[in-house]
């Protein structure tokens, strides 16, 4: 076993992946036509630039704060149902419980949908369907967040001890007693994160889904943009950062509290 | 065994002088401790949990610095400006191995040529020849140049110890400090680490303080056993001192508990 | 209530905060439904033109915007690599500053911590516009935007991933006497390393969805088309651009899943 002298390095393939990736930026780079240096140029053009937004307005100051409140509130609700079809789906695809292997692929690949669809093209779709306003923001951002929601539940109800849910069947508990009874209370801490993390996401993409006519303070900053009000749309800029900070700072605060 | 020492004495001569140690919460870890250490002796710090080992073995190289007293190392008194230099030449292997996991065994043993390099050459983690050279022959000196380059959290825990053995060779240090090094090994990888400290402070004259908690090792490997009880110094002597009495003070028993307990029991029995 | 019936608690009754978290959503619920005009006649209005649009979907595609496709797809995806590599190379440093245990002081701990919460409390499409309207159409903006919120949550991530190293390895290095910066590069990136690819490969996944909506604002990818064809009722394309995004997004899902499993162990060590 002992040797006397030292055996010869290994390969370290570090250098080659660092190169690739290098090579790969030069590529895309090249490939999309980006010229950072228009960016050096226009440094003087782009304090100029964001000076304009120096000395926000508030006179709308009523108007916005009922946009943001329209926000957050749609963020809520969207939340909400997102936790709902979460919960009801998240078992089946969930390989402890799942029923059957046709269920967990039905609902993992029904997750998968819903998670690839980005929020801001089904709330277009809804807008098409139900008109303008929050309510088909609320739905879009329901129906792609469950599908994140989804999964994390079902991947905290996989990561519950084999042992809980064993003890259940051996007392003869069904489906639905294994989620209440052992996924569930073990799972609780990780599910209310979950969704205070979705909760916050969902805050800012309120923010933006007015952009497509679903409601919530982003329609008003895209038109103030577009009229070059750039003072008002700093005014716009600052709630919207306010807003969110505070939102995330007391989701930390909940997080820090059940911990 | 100690012709080599003779001929090219290693000075490590460590004086604490009125060392006391009170943690941030209040609690005094260490009281008045004062003691001579002399150069290339093999010294193991018994004592019950809780005792201070731990705390004393860290004040040595200010990784917890003492909060009175003095503490001088082979001529330098420890102070806030020169811990960073007295580390460079103090090894210290620790009961939990302290590798980093994710490198390898030979960058492992590499780190402890850190403190004589710039923060430039560090950046890319380049070591010169020399440093090559020296880990080498500590991988050497432990018996792991096959696993050089392995990863270090794929070794056994005797071997990983032994890593950090190779470490804090690397430093080519004057004193080792070994905190419980063998509590969470097996009898015969213990042996093994045992020996090799040994051996290490017989060839080389490095001086080693160990903290222990097996008795017997300290008696058998030991040139000088001190022995700490709720922060105070409680013995101090050669293995042979320490006799059945005094180990049963050092450990806040009686002495007929060690002697009577065995027949207590079978006569309750 | 049938009095036969239980809780299991000394009371018998259910625990008080277990109401309240229940009852006040509901409340809450309640109160706010007329602002988001949320109504059982809209919603169930709306199923039958739902249908009406997913019926329309069932159309021959449009094959002569494939090729169209293609390129606006490919845009979408290097703007994502694009934008998180340049994101990772600023972040790294800022991620260092913000972690508690590698950052040099306390106040550029704090500072760092709060100039990343603030890049990251906007959303890209907020940046996007901001940045289209100052450098015109293009992905450049786009690219821009994305950076700059990756910026936010990497150096974020790369703070925690730093700050849960264990202690025993950064100690194992303090005690050869090395300074700062070498128990940084020594021991705690490389035991970050595996927190490290994880968020990665989640921002890569964010960023991606991100990308392909920026679009909306002319800040390049796919979804400017995306808009621009539901504006038109351009049925033949809507279809298709759905079904690539969700094909994209799927295969970086799964690839990252394998990713995740087979390679923390390891890929990028160094040395
Ligand atoms: N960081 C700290 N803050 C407060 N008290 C501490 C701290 N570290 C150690 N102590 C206390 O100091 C005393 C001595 O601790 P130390 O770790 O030196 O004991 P030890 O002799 O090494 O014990 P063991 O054999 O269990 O390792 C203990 O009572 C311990 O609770
Ligand atoms: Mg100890």
């Amino acid at each position: 076993m002992s040797i006397n002298t030292l055996p010869p390095k290994p390969l370290n393939l570090f250098p080659l992946w660092l190169s690739v990736i290098l090579a790969l930026l030069w590529l895309i780079i090249w490939d999309l036509g980006v010229d950072f240096k228009d960016l050096l140029y226009g440094v003087e053009d782009m304090t100029e630039y964001f000076s304009r937004y120096g000395t926000p307005n508030f006179s709308n100051m009523s108007s916005y704060l009922y946009l943001m409140v329209q926000t957050l509130v749609t963020a809520f609700w969207g939340t909400v149902l997102a936790f709902i079809m979460a919960a009801t789906i998240a078992p089946y695809a969930a390989r402890p419980l799942t029923p059957n292997a046709v269920a967990y692929r039905v609902a993992r690949e029904l997750l998968n949908f819903m998670r690839a669809m980005p929020d801001l093209l089904l709330a277009l779709i809804f807008v098409s369907s139900m008109g303008l306003g929050p309510l088909p923001g609320v739905l879009a951002l329901s129906v792609h967040t469950a599908g994140f929601l989804g999964k994390f539940f079902a991947e905290n109800m996989e990561r519950v001890p084999a042992g809980k849910y064993e003890a259940l069947s051996a007392v003869g508990a069904g489906f639905t007693q294994k989620i209440v009874f052992a996924a569930w209370p073990s799972m609780l801490r990780e599910a209310v994160g979950n969704t205070l993390y979705i909760f916050d996401r969902n805050v800012r993409m309120a923010a933006v889904l007015g952009l497509v006519g679903a409601g919530g303070i982003g329609l008003e900053l895209h038109d103030a943009l577009r009229l070059f009000k750039y003072n008002q749309a700093s005014a716009l800029i600052i709630i919207i950062l306010i807003t969110i900070v505070v939102i995330d700072n007391l989701s930390s605060w909940i997080r820090k509290v059940l911990n | 065994m100690y012709i080599y020492t003779q001929k090219r004495p290693v000075m490590a001569y460590i004086s604490l002088r009125e060392v006391c140690k009170v943690y941030p919460n209040g609690y005094c870890a260490l009281k008045n401790i004062n003691l001579d250490i002399e150069a290339g002796q093999f010294i193991a710090v018994l004592g019950p949990s809780g005792a201070g080992k731990s705390t004393l073995l860290r004040a040595m190289n200010a990784l917890d610095p003492a909060t009175q007293g003095e503490i001088t190392i082979d001529g330098v008194t420890l102070n806030k400006k020169n811990y960073r230099k007295i580390r460079a030449h103090i090894g210290m292997v620790f009961q939990q191995f302290n590798l980093v996991d994710r490198l390898n065994v030979m960058t492992n043993v590499l780190v402890g040529r850190l403190a004589e390099h710039s923060w430039l050459s560090s950046l890319f983690y380049l070591f010169p020849k020399t440093d090559y050279q020296i880990a080498e022959a500590a991988l050497r000196e432990v018996d792991l140049l096959d696993k050089a380059w392995s990863r270090a959290d794929k070794l056994s825990g005797g071997q990983q110890q032994r890593v950090g053995i190779a470490r804090a060779l690397a430093q080519q240090p004057k004193l080792i400090l070994a905190d419980e090094p063998i509590a969470s090994l097996d009898p015969k990888a213990s042996e093994e680490v045992l020996k090799l400290l040994r051996k290490i402070c017989s060839e080389k004259g490095i001086t080693i303080i160990i903290n222990l908690h097996q008795v017997e090792y300290a008696k058998q490997y030991a040139d000088r056993i001190i022995a700490l009880n709720a922060g105070d110094l409680v013995f101090d002597g050669s293995p042979e001192q320490l006799t059945a009495a005094k180990q049963a003070e050092i450990y806040g028993t009686t002495a007929e508990e060690i002697y009577y307990e065995p027949e207590l029991v079978l006569a309750n029995a | 209530m049938n009095p036969s019936w239980y809780w299991p608690t000394p009371s018998g009754k259910p625990p008080l905060t277990a109401v309240l978290s229940i009852v006040l959503p509901i409340a809450v619920l309640i109160l706010t439904a007329s602002t988001v005009d949320m109504s059982y006649n809209k919603i169930f209005y709306a199923l039958p033109r739902m249908l009406d649009f997913a019926k329309n979907l069932w159309v021959i595609p449009d094959w002569q915007y494939l090729p169209q496709l293609g390129t606006k797809m490919l845009e979408t995806v290097e703007m994502t690599l694009l934008a998180t590599m340049l994101a990772v190379i600023i972040s790294m440093p800022l991620g260092i500053l913000a972690a508690k245990n590698a950052s040099p002081h306390p106040w550029i701990f704090r500072m760092t911590r709060d100039l990343l919460s603030f890049i990251r409390a906007l959303p890209e499409l907020v940046w996007a516009l901001v940045f289209v309207s100052a450098l015109g159409l293009g992905p450049l903006p786009g690219i821009m935007a994305l950076a700059l919120v990756t910026v936010g949550f990497m150096g974020k991530f790369i703070a925690e991933s730093i700050e849960v190293v264990s202690a025993k390895a950064i100690e194992g290095l303090e005690s050869t006497g090395c300074n700062k910066l070498q128990s940084i590069l020594y021991a705690m990136l490389p035991q970050a390393v595996p927190d490290f690819i994880g968020s990665l490969l989640y921002i890569l996944d964010h960023n991606l969805r991100a990308a392909s909506i920026l679009g909306l604002v002319g800040a390049g990818g796919i979804g400017y088309d995306m808009v621009m064809s539901m504006r038109l009722f351009n049925y033949e394309r809507i279809g298709m651009i759905a079904l690539s995004i969700y094909a994209l997004v799927t295969l970086l899902d799964r690839l990252s899943d394998v990713f995740r499993q087979k390679a923390i162990g390891g890929i990028l060590n160094v040395h």
